[in-house]
This record gives structure tokens, C-alpha cells and sequence, in this order.
């Protein structure tokens, strides 16, 4: 600037006094200050804050928070704990950095620009809260309530979620937890043993315990992993059944290095081969299992030797495999899986599990798989309707499910589908909440086409995401340290252990910094002004925690009381319930048109030169949720590409070096990674770690380190039972130096 | 110095605070206008002047073009936050990192604390209006104390960003006025007694 005056001149300068008069007419006379006593130095008050419920993955640990003067400076577990006890892992210790995150959403943001490259202009509450209520209002009014979609995920958007499906009447709401991930797995289950199966195995109690494609060691849910530790320290034998040599495998007593996508076709040669040799548990099976004959008949085919051409295993590998379950049968836990949506055919392989888990008899049995009994608490939200189905995606013109075994909602594809034909009706608006549904779903390309036919997308997250850059308006939401919400209940993980029940609800660590506002908070403000004033089922979110806790006898100042933490004495979880029934031949399903008996299906094998693109966990993030934390980025910055050493070698790859990778449709990476070259991968696989690569240049840690394996997966595999994604369908060639290279055979 | 001219080094500490909040037609009024062409003018700031002149008269809605301007330097833009407002994000890369730690610290041994749901400690507003207090105060020692360990370590930083990313001649006159108002210190010494 070219100031004429040095400061200290124009400081004792007439001028000084002349510029001063209308200034002083013109500032404010209030500060942010407030005079106080004189403080000492280091004189800031220190104090522990109990309550805390972690989230930086799902697994959900209690925690304590230690804070000086109102800043959090380090986070532990909560001694109290029956669950994680005083343990948290990397990423929960690091949920400091994004409370603190500079990069974190702060205010009520609106687009003023272009969806997908938008232009922010910070506005207030009431102007963000009355424009997602008219917009949305609007939608309805034009298109009905089927005019809305809602992609929720995590604790906070199960509110909202309800609100839009029960009391606004769309059916096409998506949860990623269901579609993406675990959805199979509860409702193959469901068609087997009539519950969803958690992941409730008895892993410390157990003589073997079967993994098949399990992330165990490397998701490091605590409280899942002591008890996994336990069981191994007890002596129980392990299988790990995994293209990959995982973090379990290295624990492992056998590793099946099995091809991708023949998972079924090893475990229906497994049960043929205890049906034959009537090494199954006979007992069990006459007494709780229908079924078994047409069972037996449909799995008759599966021989060692047909198995073990098909998984490109040697044949005395599913001999042994199946030598120890019998042997160690019943008290064997065979892991339900956590992320299971991998090649569209993941029903029939979830329903083996559950069969071949009835064969070893190894249900409500010490080692087995064992639901603990909880406590009961509430679980306040909108009230239901019945809103028919008639704009139910997932029913066709003869009234009759697409997908007859799906999870709750409906199924993403069907509802991208609709929006982008119009067909059977229009969807124009977008709810986006806790989920980002450009690295969550395949098909980013579709996904932004759809965001893009919308007249209205509203976003609510903690963080910037890839999909928050296609809001209209972008809400703030407080992070799990600075809120109320949900309640949690357990038990103690070893069930040889005294038997205990724990209740605890997630309070605030800390007040909510900037103006970060909770779900309950804005989804009523939505409500309101959508014209659902009178159906709003709690005016707080704490009201809603009470409310839930009082079912239990409980309230959030007798939790305080409690250092976070109700535990009351448990009951023994072990004995079959009596209307317990497993279907190994499920009718409903056969009449659905799909096989009533666990059916193997194959999938394309990779095309010449290509190898099939893995994903999985790596213990420091949770997917694309923690790629911006700073300390989670130090320990792994990137998500290096495995592949087969003797791979690595006709292709004159080694550690370290830097590739892109192209897929069987063209499409590549926007971004390139490391080479980890390694005996742990078969060769016709390559593996990354899931949710790295964003998109989003406000992720000023996370933007563009790694490569984004969702951006890989164009090709859109459906699971025909259920409706959700595989998502290990694609195809990969590397690239170095601009060449890309041919896998060999 | 005599406390009149504190007092007037005050005022226009509170200026800057004052000219760094979000947009709004309740500070940003002709009062305003008058009050920052004055200055600019008894600076000698000639092309400053007319630059911020120039903006606010031909923008039919100036104060849209301030508030996405003011948004995408200190909130939320593409592609990146120009400048976080909070000396922290400078000093620890983080928020509520040390230096807010400090900076918290030095409020309190001067007899200050932040009022319930103020922004945090560490902004640069906070900042500004707590060097007006001292000023006020004719407390020169803690001022420029305070310059020295808490506002200019990370306000050159800052400063730099802004003024070298900023598309408004607003936000850059601003930043230089900061920096004109708190600059001399490092270079010679504070010298408020030299009278």
C-alpha cells in the first residue's frame, strides 16, 4: 500500500485524530470480551468429561475426554467400559483432529455458483433452514414424496431418515451401511435364521473360527479384535479364507488363498462333504433345521475336486478346512462378515455362511455364534404410516419385488434409475446426510448425473465431502464429540466372563464450536416448514436421549452420576431359543424366483491382461470418513496397490514405485499411488484400501492422496435378491509412465 | 504517547476487527464507507482509495459480492480456504491447537475472558479487539508483548494470503491496514513513550 506517512508519523499526526472521528462513529462499542479476575499463568482449569461415544468408524467405543479450559486435548476410553474398556484405537484417538479439523464445515453455506463446482456464500440458520423447507416442500408439491431421495448414513441421519420415509412418505431413501456394506448379510440371515446376524460370534469361547474375506485386525473394531485375540490366545484354530494374506491371515492355522468370487462354491463343497459323511451335527439339524433334505440334494454336485477347480485351491486344503470345523464343531464361530457387498452374488454366499454355521450346530452354543442378551432402552423417532407402494421402486407393474430380500429402504440403483429416466416418475430432490455417495456407491459418473438432474440437493455433514460439492445449500452438522444422540447397549465380549449389560448415550465432550447444530435441531426446522410441525416427536435431541433412556429406568444426569455408563448384572446368553428355526431350503425364496438352497453363481473371470480390482480397511482410516485427519493421513497417507510379486517382476514393478491404473471400461485413475509388491496377493488380484483420493479441494489434507478405488468401479454389479451393489467386479491394468502395463496370466 | 492518541490507535484496531466481520448491512453502511475512505485519505492511499471506491460504486449488489469474497477467504471455497481467520491453523496447523492455548492464557493474565458462544480465542477478530482493549488501557507493555508472541507470528502469514489471493480490493486494503497498524513494532521496537 502506498502509504505516504510512516505509521509512527501518521500515529502522532494530526491526521491520525482527523481519520479517528467518523472511525470512531462506526465500530462497535461491544467486544467479544468480558473483563475478569487477573489470572496466574498456566492457569487454565483442567477437567475430565465422561459420556463419550466415538465415531470415528462404527464400531462406537466409549470414551472420555480430557480438556483444559474447554479445549479437548486428548481422548481415551472409558475406564468404565465392559466393551472397549480403556482402549480406542489410532483413528479414535485421533478424533481430536477433526473436531479441531481447520477444513470442517462451520456455517450454513449456499451455493450460489454451479452444483459440482460451486461457489459458497455463508448464510444464516433461518435463511439456509427456509430455503431447504420450501425447496423440498416444493419437490412434494410438483412430484409428490417419491420426488425425494435420501442418502443417509451414521447414527445422526437416522432421524432425518425417519422423518423423510415415515412422516414425508418417500420410500426411496438409500443407506449406504445396507446397500454398500452389510445389507446382505442381514438379509440372508434373516431368510436362514430369521435375525440378522450381527457380528455376534463368541470368538473367545470358540475351538476354530472361520473368516472369509474378513477385514478383522484391519477395521480394529476393539472390543471385535480382544475378543478375536482372546479366542486365538485360548488356543481355537484359525481359517482365514481370503485372496489376500489380511492381517487375520497372518494369525492364521490355514490360509485359502481362494479365487475371488468361488467363496460359495468352497463352502457348499464343505457342507456336501459333512452332509456325506454325516460329520454335520445331527441332532441340531432335527431339532431346529427345515429343509435339509432338498437342501442335501441341491449341494449334492459339490464335490472336493469340482470346488477346488472352480476356487483354484488345492483340493486337500478344503479337506483340512472342513476337518476342523467338524472336528471342533459346535464351538466354532463362523464370522457373518462385515462388508459383504462384493460380486453380486453375495446372498447365496451369506446364506452358506448361515447353513454351514446350522451343520456345525454351532448356534447359542459356547464358540459359536451367540447374540448377547441387552438391556431394553427406547427408540424414539417419527411415527410410522403406512404410505402403500405404490411408488415403491422396488416393486414392478405385476405388484410383484424386484428385489424380494432386500434391506430396509430402497435399493440405490433402482432410485439413481428412476431419476435419470423419470421413469416410473421423477425424482428432483436430494437429501444427502452423513453419507458421499460419489465414494460410496459405484458409478461416480451416474451418481453426478443424478445430483445434476435434481432441482434441489441439500447436504448435511460434519466435513467437506466429494458429494457435499453438489449441494445447493450445505449444513453444518456437530461432530459425535460435540453432541447428544444415541443410546448403546451391550454386553461384556467374553461370555465366560461374569455376565453384564451396559447402557450408555453419547454426550457432548465439548460444546459445538461455530454455529455446527445437531439433527434433531435442523430436521424438526425442516419439518416445520414443510407444514409437519405437529408430528415433530421431540423438540431436543437430549429430550430424545431421555426419552430412550427412560425405558430403561435411566436419564442423562444418572449417567453422569454413573461416569457415562449404567452396567447392571447380564444373563447367560447360551441355549437355543424355542422358536428358534433355521431354513436351509427356503421356500419364500425359491417362489421369489431365485434358489431356495445356497446356490453358487459364477462371476466373470478378469479379461486378458487385466487383474480384478480388491478393496478393503486399513486399521488408521475408516474408508473416505477419516482421509482429511491429519494424524490418520501422517501414519498412511496413501492407499498403495498390492500386487503378486512374480507379478511385479515380469512387469519390472518394485516397492514404492508410482502407478495409475485403468479399468476394463477406460476409465483412469484421476490420481496416482505406490506399488507394494508382495507374496500375499494372488496374481490375478490387485488390492488398495478403500476411500482415499478425494475429489474435494477443500480437504485440503485428503485431496488427491491416493487413488480413489470407487472411481475404478463403472461397471454396476446387482446382488438379484437383495438390490445391493458387488463391488468387486471391475478390472484393472496398472500404468507407470504413461504405459500402461498388461497384467500377465 | 498521551492516552488520546491510545485511545485513537484503539479506534482503529476496533476498525479492523469491525471490517473483518461477515458482511452486513448493520457495520457495512455509509457510515463505514466514510469512515475507511477518510483513512485512506489521510493515509495518502491514494490508489487504494479509488480502487475501494471503484468496487463499492459499480458492484449493483456489493454486499453479495463481499459476503461469497468473505466466505471464500476465511470459510469455505474453491478450491481451498484462502486464509482461516484463526492464528492456530498457522502456528499448529490445526485448530484449538497451543496457540489458542496461549493466546486464552494471555486474555486471562490481563484480566480478560471471552464472552459464552464467542468465536474462538484465536481469531482474528478476538485478536484485533482485544489489542483495542489494551490500548484503551494505555497498557503498552502487554500490547506489544502480545504483537510480538501471539498476533504477528501468524498474522504475516495470513496477511500474505489474503492480500496475494483476495479478488476484492476490500479485503486487500484491509489486510495492508492490519498490517500498516502492527508492522512498525517488529521492525523497530515499540516506542509509545517515546514523548
Amino acid at each position: 500500500m502506498a502509504f505516504n506517512l510512516t505509521r509512527r508519523r501518521f500515529l502522532q499526526s494530526a491526521s491520525l485524530a482527523a481519520a479517528s472521528i467518523p472511525l470512531s462513529k462506526v465500530v462497535s462499542a461491544e467486544t467479544g470480551f468480558v473483563q475478569s479476575p487477573l489470572e496466574p499463568k498456566g492457569s487454565l482449569k483442567e477437567e475430565t468429561a465422561t459420556g463419550g461415544i466415538c465415531e470415528m468408524c462404527f464400531w462406537r467405543c466409549q470414551l472420555i475426554g480430557k480438556k483444559r479450559d474447554g479445549r479437548l486435548i486428548k481422548l481415551e476410553g472409558n475406564p468404565k467400559s465392559i466393551d472397549n474398556g480403556t482402549s480406542i484405537c489410532a483413528r479414535g484417538n485421533a478424533g481430536i483432529k477433526l473436531l479441531y479439523d481447520p477444513d470442517r464445515l462451520k456455517y450454513p453455506l449456499k451455493n450460489v455458483g454451479e452444483r459440482g463446482k460451486p461457489v459458497w456464500k455463508r448464510i444464516s440458520w433461518e435463511e439456509a433452514l427456509a430455503e431447504c423447507s420450501s425447496k423440498l416442500k416444493g419437490v412434494v408439491d410438483k412430484y409428490g414424496p417419491q420426488g425425494i431421495a435420501v442418502f443417509p448414513h451414521g447414527s445422526t441421519a437416522k432421524y432425518p431418515m425417519h422423518f423423510f420415509e415415515r412422516t414425508v412418505g418417500t420410500h426411496n431413501v438409500s443407506e449406504a451401511s445396507f446397500f454398500q456394506c452389510r445389507g446382505i448379510r442381514d438379509t440372508a440371515y434373516w431368510a436362514t435364521i430369521g435375525k440378522a446376524p450381527g457380528e455376534n460370534v463368541d470368538m473367545p469361547n470358540s475351538k476354530a473360527i472361520m473368516l472369509l474375506g474378513s477385514h478383522i485386525g484391519e477395521n480394529v473394531h476393539v472390543s471385535h479384535v480382544k475378543s478375536f485375540i482372546k479366542g486365538l490366545q485360548n488356543g481355537s484354530k484359525l481359517i482365514v479364507v481370503d485372496p489376500r494374506y489380511s492381517a487375520a491371515a497372518a494369525k492364521s492355522d490355514v490360509w485359502v488363498k481362494i479365487k475371488p468370487g468361488t467363496d460359495t462354491a468352497f463352502l457348499l463343497a464343505i457342507m456336501n462333504y459333512l452332509v456325506k459323511t454325516e460329520k454335520y451335527n445331527v441332532d441340531f439339524i432335527d431339532e431346529w433345521a427345515d429343509g435339509f433334505d432338498e437342501f442335501a440334494e441341491g449341494i449334492a454336485d459339490w464335490t472336493f475336486e469340482r470346488a477346488a477347480k472352480e476356487c483354484n485351491i488345492p483340493v486337500e486344503q478344503i479337506k483340512e478346512v472342513a476337518d476342523i470345523l467338524a472336528e471342533n464343531a459346535p464351538n466354532v464361530s463362523i464370522h457373518p462378515g462385515r462388508h459383504v457387498s462384493w460380486y453380486g452374488n453375495d446372498f447365496q454366499r451369506q446364506r452358506s455362511l448361515a447353513c454351514l454355521t446350522a451343520l456345525l450346530g454351532a448356534y447359542y452354543v459356547e464358540g459359536g455364534w451367540v447374540p448377547g442378551i441387552k438391556p431394553k432402552v427406547g427408540k424414539v423417532s417419527w411415527a410410522k404410516h403406512d404410505h402403500g407402494n405404490e411408488h415403491n421402486l422396488n416393486y414392478n407393474e405385476d405388484e410383484e419385488l424386484r428385489h424380494p430380500f432386500t434391506p430396509p429402504g430402497t435399493p440405490t440403483e433402482l432410485i439413481r434409475d428412476a431419476a435419470l429416466t423419470g421413469k416410473p416418475y421423477p425424482i428432483k430432490g436430494c437429501v444427502i446426510w452423513g453419507q458421499n455417495p460419489i465414494q460410496t456407491i459405484p458409478g461416480q459418473e451416474k451418481m453426478k448425473d443424478v445430483l445434476r438432474q435434481m432441482d434441489f440437493v441439500m447436504c448435511v455433514d460434519v466435513m467437506p465431502t466429494d458429494a457435499t460439492m453438489w449441494a445447493d445449500i450445505l449444513l453444518p452438522e456437530a461432530s459425535y464429540l460435540e453432541r447428544f444422540d444415541l443410546v448403546k447397549t451391550g454386553t461384556q465380549w467374553d461370555f465366560s466372563e461374569k455376565h453384564q449389560q451396559y447402557i450408555t448415550a453419547r454426550m457432548p465432550l465439548v460444546e459445538p464450536m461455530f454455529e455446527r447444530k445437531d439433527n434433531v435441531f435442523i430436521t424438526n426446522a425442516i419439518a416445520k416448514g414443510m407444514g409437519h410441525e405437529e408430528e415433530i416427536p421431540v423438540k431436543t435431541v437430549e429430550e430424545m436421549v431421555e426419552k430412550n433412556l427412560a425405558v430403561a429406568g435411566l436419564s442423562i444426569a444418572q449417567l453422569k452420576k454413573e461416569d457415562g455408563i449404567h452396567l447392571r448384572d447380564g444373563k447367560d446368553p447360551y441355549g437355543i431359543p424355542e422358536d428358534f428355526e433355521v431354513l436351509l431350503y427356503n421356500e419364500d425364496i425359491e417362489d421369489a424366483g431365485f434358489p431356495g438352497v445356497p446356490t453358487y453363481m459364477p462371476v466373470e473371470p478378469p479379461p486378458a491382461g487385466f487383474a480384478r480390482l480388491l478393496y478393503g480397511r486399513v486399521p488408521v482410516h475408516t474408508f473416505n470418513r477419516t482421509q482429511n485427519n491429519a494424524w490418520l493421513n501422517f501414519a498412511m497417507p496413501e492407499n498403495p496397490v498390492w500386487i503378486n510379486d512374480e507379478t511385479a517382476n515380469k512387469l519390472g514393478l518394485k516397492d514404492g514405485d508410482t502407478v495409475g491404473l485403468v479399468n476394463s471400461e477406460g476409465f483412469k485413475s484421476h490420481t496416482t499411488t505406490t506399488v507394494k509388491v508382495t507374496p500375499g496377493i494372488r496374481k490375478d488380484s490387485v488390492y488398495m484400501a478403500h476411500g482415499y483420493g478425494s475429489a474435494n479441494p477443500l480437504l485440503s489434507v485428503a485431496v488427491n492422496a491416493g487413488v480413489d478405488d470407487t472411481s475404478l468401479m463403472t461397471k454396476i454389479a446387482i446382488d438379484p435378491e437383495t438390490g445391493a451393489h458387488g463391488m468387486r467386479n471391475n478390472f484393472v491394468k496398472l500404468i507407470k509412465d504413461g504405459k500402461v502395463l498388461d497384467i500377465p496370466a | 504517547m498521551t492516552s488520546t492518541t491510545t485511545l485513537r490507535i484503539a479506534t482503529l484496531y476496533r476498525f479492523c476487527a469491525q471490517s473483518l466481520q461477515y458482511p452486513d448491512t448493520n457495520w457495512l453502511n455509509a457510515d463505514y464507507l466514510q469512515g475507511l475512505y477518510s483513512l485512506l485519505e489521510s493515509l495518502g492511499a491514494d490508489d487504494e482509495l479509488e480502487q475501494v471506491q471503484t468496487a463499492f460504486e459499480t458492484d449493483p449488489d456489493i454486499l453479495e459480492t463481499l459476503q461469497i469474497e468473505h466466505t471464500r477467504l476465511f470459510i469455505n471455497g474453491v478450491p481451498h480456504v484462502v486464509a482461516p481467520p484463526y492464528g492456530s491453523v498457522y502456528v499448529d496447523k490445526s485448530l484449538q491447537g497451543l496457540h489458542t492455548e496461549k493466546t486464552l492464557n494471555f486474555y486471562a493474565e490481563c484480566g480478560y475472558s471471552l464472552k459464552h458462544g464467542s468465536d474462538l480465542p484465536d481469531h482474528i477478530i478476538h485478536q484485533l479487539e482485544f489489542l483495542s482493549l489494551l490500548a484503551e488501557n494505555n497498557d503498552a507493555e502487554h500490547e506489544s508483548e502480545f504483537l510480538q508472541t501471539i498476533f504477528l507470528p501468524w498474522f504475516s502469514k495470513f496477511g500474505a494470503r489474503v492480500k496475494q489471493e483476495t479478488h476484492h480490493p476490500f479485503y486487500s486494503v484491509i489486510v495492508q491496514l492490519i498490517d500498516y497498524l502492527t508492522k512498525e513494532e517488529d521492525e523497530h521496537g515499540i516506542q509509545l513513550d517515546e514523548a
